[in-house]
């Protein structure tokens, strides 16, 4: 039974998608459109610089594709479902999170997961075509194909925890607009999404690795293309295992706090 | 005269609105100030990276983000709410608009005060000193002109785009979705010289999404690169004329889908 809810609960943006065809075709067109122009945009940059930062042409465009990929995997119109926790505090029926018989914890949880598979389903695609037609090359070996895979799906537990501290801010702050938008801009930043973070100069590379923004794509996307060496591989995957259990509990002590602060109309 | 007094004054009531929640007013200065520097260290990475951009040199690069920034600061501080017209059609708030006594596009740019724009001009302000501090152009009284004609055209040339995705989203609400991605188009490839990109690309981002007419070909015409952008050198010349025709063109078709909008109900 308890698989079922949950099963129905992670189902709940898929099947979403899935009925809004143009909603999908928008998808499709904005990954097509922003992969051929970041691809584009870096191989124009490399055609007088062959090697720039350590990296060569090949390791930034695989770089920079695969960031445009991943970042699908959490980029959903949610706000279009409205049951994202801020428009849910806005009209006041967050309250109802916490009268159905799965706690509200877990239901973000499985919300995010099945959003997480239905974005990786994209990714997934666009990578194989990407593949295909040469834009991206392949892992250099099957051991940094796994532990790529290994680092992404820590990169993805760091990336939603990350997102739920924002959600969770909602509930201490009536208008938080600003600060999500400050949040999410300095993860796509520090996280590589705007340009690999081999490019940006020392003094941030290093303010980047006290902050968790780049154990969710940095790190996988580095380890991909080899600017991580493999003997590098265990620190980093311990560093962003860290991250993930230091969020955790942060987030669980958050959704008690919270719980306290929610009332239903009328006190 | 009425009009323009109702809306000052409801405007000077957005402002103070925005003052009730100090720390959100701040923090919506910073973001808008924070997403312009973003593109500032895109810019400064690329350049201290690689060495120039499309033939163009640095001072000349800078002018193009700067021109952008500035035309879209302006653009976020005058007409910028129909960025998030998709929200205020999924809560109603256009059915409310059509009942009442002025036009609905007028409501909707005076539905809050654009806290961020603060930020936005700030940013671009200083990056505009930055860039003219390094440019070796001869500015002179009908440079300056067709620069500031530039920062008009290219904010009216934004507001159509927004408008037509506005427009779209009174029949589609889920339409909105595009605006978020043509911000951050603009953002990234707005703020560059296009020629970097093959060729097909850049048409692409010039005749399919004319972003190039926001800041790249004024900055071009005005920098002497000009004839080096791949249209006739009069389209470029001309892309401030090109923003007002987009404009009108996307007020009538926010006329048009107006009328046709139907509201939740049917």
């Amino acid at each position: 039974m308890t698989v079922l809810h949950a099963w129905r609960a992670a189902r709940v943006t898929p099947l979403g998608e899935l009925h809004a065809p143009h909603r999908m075709t928008a998808v499709l067109v904005r990954l097509t459109v922003q992969v051929v122009l970041v691809a584009s945009l870096w191989n124009g940059l490399y055609d007088r610089t062959p090697i720039s930062a350590g990296m060569s042409r090949e390791q930034a465009v695989t770089y920079a594709v695969l960031a445009v990929l991943a970042s699908r995997l959490r980029e959903l119109d949610q706000y279009a479902g409205r049951d994202t926790v801020i428009q849910h505090m806005h009209f006041g029926t967050i309250v109802y999170w916490y009268l159905r018989p799965l706690s509200p914890a877990r239901y973000h949880a499985l919300r995010a997961l099945g959003e997480q598979v239905y974005g990786a389903a994209w990714a997934l695609a666009g990578y194989a075509v990407c593949l295909a037609a040469g834009v991206v090359e392949p892992p250099r070996s099957a051991a940094v194909a796994g532990v790529f895979v290994l680092s992404l799906l820590l990169g993805q537990l760091v990336l939603y925890h990350v997102m739920l501290l924002l959600d969770q801010m909602c509930f201490w702050t009536v208008r938080n607009s600003a600060a999500m938008l400050i949040l999410i801009f300095a993860q796509n930043l520090m996280s590589g999404v705007y340009a690999p973070l081999w490019f940006f100069p020392a003094w941030f590379r290093t303010l980047s690795t006290f902050l968790p923004f780049q154990a969710t794509l940095n790190v996988p996307l580095s380890l991909y293309v080899g600017r991580i060496e493999l003997s590098d591989a265990p620190l980093q995957l311990a560093i962003q295992a860290g991250w993930v259990v230091l969020l955790h509990l942060f987030t669980r002590f958050l959704w008690r706090r919270a719980a306290r602060r929610v009332i239903s109309q009328g006190g | 005269m009425n009009a323009v007094r109702i809306a000052w004054r409801v405007t000077c009531l957005n402002f103070r609105s925005q003052l009730e929640y100090r720390t959100e007013f701040l923090l919506m200065i910073a973001i808008g100030a924070i997403w312009q520097v973003s593109v500032i260290v895109f810019a400064t990475v690329l350049l201290t990276r690689f060495t120039g951009m499309g033939g163009w040199d640095s001072s000349d690069v800078l002018l193009i983000p700067a021109t952008r920034m500035l035309a879209h600061g302006l653009f976020v501080l005058v007409l910028g709410r129909m960025h998030g017209i998709g929200r205020f059609i999924q809560e109603g708030q256009i059915d409310v608009y059509l009942l009442r006594p002025m036009p609905v596009h007028r409501q909707v740019q005076l539905q809050y005060f654009p806290t961020n724009a603060i930020g936005d001009l700030t940013v671009a302000t200083g990056l505009m000193i930055g860039a003219l501090s390094r440019s070796h152009l001869d500015w002179n009284a009908g440079r300056i002109t067709y620069f500031v004609v530039c920062l008009v055209g290219g904010m009216l040339l934004e507001a159509a785009l927004f408008t037509a995705v506005a427009s779209a989203s009174l029949r589609f609400p889920t339409a909105d979705y595009w605006s978020r991605w043509l911000e951050e188009l603009l953002g990234t490839f707005g703020s560059y010289p296009l020629n970097v990109l093959p060729r097909a690309v850049g048409g692409l981002l010039t005749f399919g999404i004319p972003l190039a007419f926001v800041a790249y070909f004024p900055a071009a015409v005005l920098t002497g690169h000009g004839h080096d952008t791949g249209v006739p050198y009069w389209l470029a010349a001309a892309s401030p004329v090109l923003g007002v025709l987009a404009y009108l063109a996307a007020r009538l078709l926010w006329r048009w889908s107006l009328d046709h909008y139907t509201g939740v109900n049917g």
